[in-house]
């Protein structure tokens, strides 16, 4: 019998490989159909993380359509050598999600929004091999233990990590904080040579 | 390339990385990495931690037609279908001083030789920056003129500081130009400024200035360094 777990492993590299790679080619070609297969695999990922973040389903919907909106626009500046595409991804939605709860308290232009400042460059010799990082980081990340993958995954989609892994999980505040700790340490371990 | 001695922890870079910091202290972090590969690094793994998750996130179907508005939002606009590409700028081969680092320039309007600076203590001034996220925080500027000490002190929550010009002395070490000092509740420290120059931080804490009484004004600015 196969392990369903590793399968679903080398599957999900995959896939994020493919990913990557689309993304490049829709860097270099505005390729559409290309991006055509990124939607169908990032908008509802991006959906469920902005109601995990607190967002109702039809906000949710319509910051998941504006960060794919963001993500073509900017993918020319999107290397698929610097960044895995969910890498690159991730950050632009959590930049949209920040920007929109800003402009909800800001609505008024506003010349000093940090969204108006220039993104910044990375060095050419600092992204050699970053996008291999990245995987490393990928399969450290799925070999963490059960319960590290969990608080790792919680905290990134919860608005107030600490005390909603906390509350979820019935742990004492510094359980979930050591646990955290832990599992930041074990991925970090395991990219130590690639420095 | 610029070494620093003092860097943001992980546990803050982390933060960083995953959106769950007020804009006050995101402004701190994003200065700072603009100046350290090594930090900028270091955010760069959370990210794909986050992407890695994000990867295996339980998905939410979008609505019926989804795809469709979205290309018909491209299209009526035109211009964003066939925008030429952009294509990135090489980076800078000699980095700019911290201060003038991009994410601290869209909140220094005039950049830090026009600063309205307001006497807070001798040989002491501040100015208070709008960044006001949705997280509550507070982003201010403090000078300390050369040779005067801070009188001993411990934070409030987390404080986050960053050195833009010359240098202070505390108990932990010298802290430069470029530096963080990311000090939690428990640290206690009495800094003292060493440069010839005035020492010009930037300051952020993840809770909004607060000026009740007369001794609150006189300490408050005390209480974050």
């Amino acid at each position: 019998m196969t392990d369903p777990k590793s399968l679903n492993g080398s599957r999900a590299e995959e896939t994020s490989a493919e990913m990557s790679a689309l993304l490049g080619k829709v860097a270099e070609t505005r390729c559409r159909a290309s991006f055509s297969t990124i939607y169908a695999y990032f908008a509802p990922r991006l959906k469920a993380y902005m109601m995990r973040l607190g967002a109702d389903e039809s906000q949710a919907e319509d910051l998941a359509q504006e960060a794919l909106l963001k993500v073509w626009r900017k993918s020319g500046l999107y290397a698929p050598e610097k960044s895995a595409a969910s890498t690159w991804i991730f950050a632009i939605a959590r930049n949209l999600r920040i920007d929109a709860l800003r402009k909800e308290i800001r609505p008024e232009f506003d010349p000093s929004d940090p969204a108006h400042a220039p993104e910044p460059e990375t060095p050419a010799d600092e992204a050699l091999d970053r996008a291999r990082r990245d995987e490393r980081v990928r399969e450290a990340f799925r070999t963490l233990p059960g319960p590290q993958e969990e608080v790792v995954k919680m905290y990134f989609f919860e608005d107030e990590p600490h005390s909603a892994i906390a509350e979820k999980l019935g742990l004492p505040l510094g359980t979930v904080k050591s646990r955290l700790r832990l599992a930041f340490s074990k991925v970090r371990e395991q990219l130590g040579d690639l420095r | 390339m610029t070494e620093f001695r003092h860097h943001p922890t992980i546990e803050t870079l982390a933060r960083y990385a995953a959106g769950h910091m007020c804009e006050a202290q995101s402004v701190v972090i994003a200065t700072h990495a603009v100046a350290c590969p090594d930090c900028r690094n270091e955010i760069h793994d959370f990210e794909a931690l986050g992407g890695a998750a994000l990867e295996t996130i339980e998905p939410v179907a979008m609505s019926a037609g989804a795809e469709d508005r979205f290309w018909a939002t491209l299209e009526a606009d035109d211009a964003q279908l066939k925008a030429p590409i952009e294509r990135p700028k090489p980076a800078d081969e000699t980095p700019p001083r911290i201060e003038a680092a991009a994410p601290l320039q869209t909140y220094l309007q005039g950049g830090l030789d026009n600063v309205a600076w307001r006497p807070l203590a001798p040989g002491v001034s501040q100015a208070v920056l709008m960044a006001n996220g949705y997280r509550r925080g507070a982003l201010r500027l403090l000078r300390i003129q050369p040779g005067t000490s801070i009188p001993r002190h411990s934070h409030e929550d987390s404080e986050l500081t960053l050195i833009l010009r010359g240098a202070y002395d505390d108990e932990l070490g010298r802290y430069a130009e470029g530096d963080v000092a990311d000090l939690d509740g428990l640290a206690h420290h009495s800094p003292t400024a060493v440069s010839d120059e005035p020492c010009i931080c930037l300051i952020a804490t993840n809770a909004p200035l607060k000026f009740d009484g007369l001794v609150g004004k006189l300490m408050q600015p005390f209480v974050g360094l």
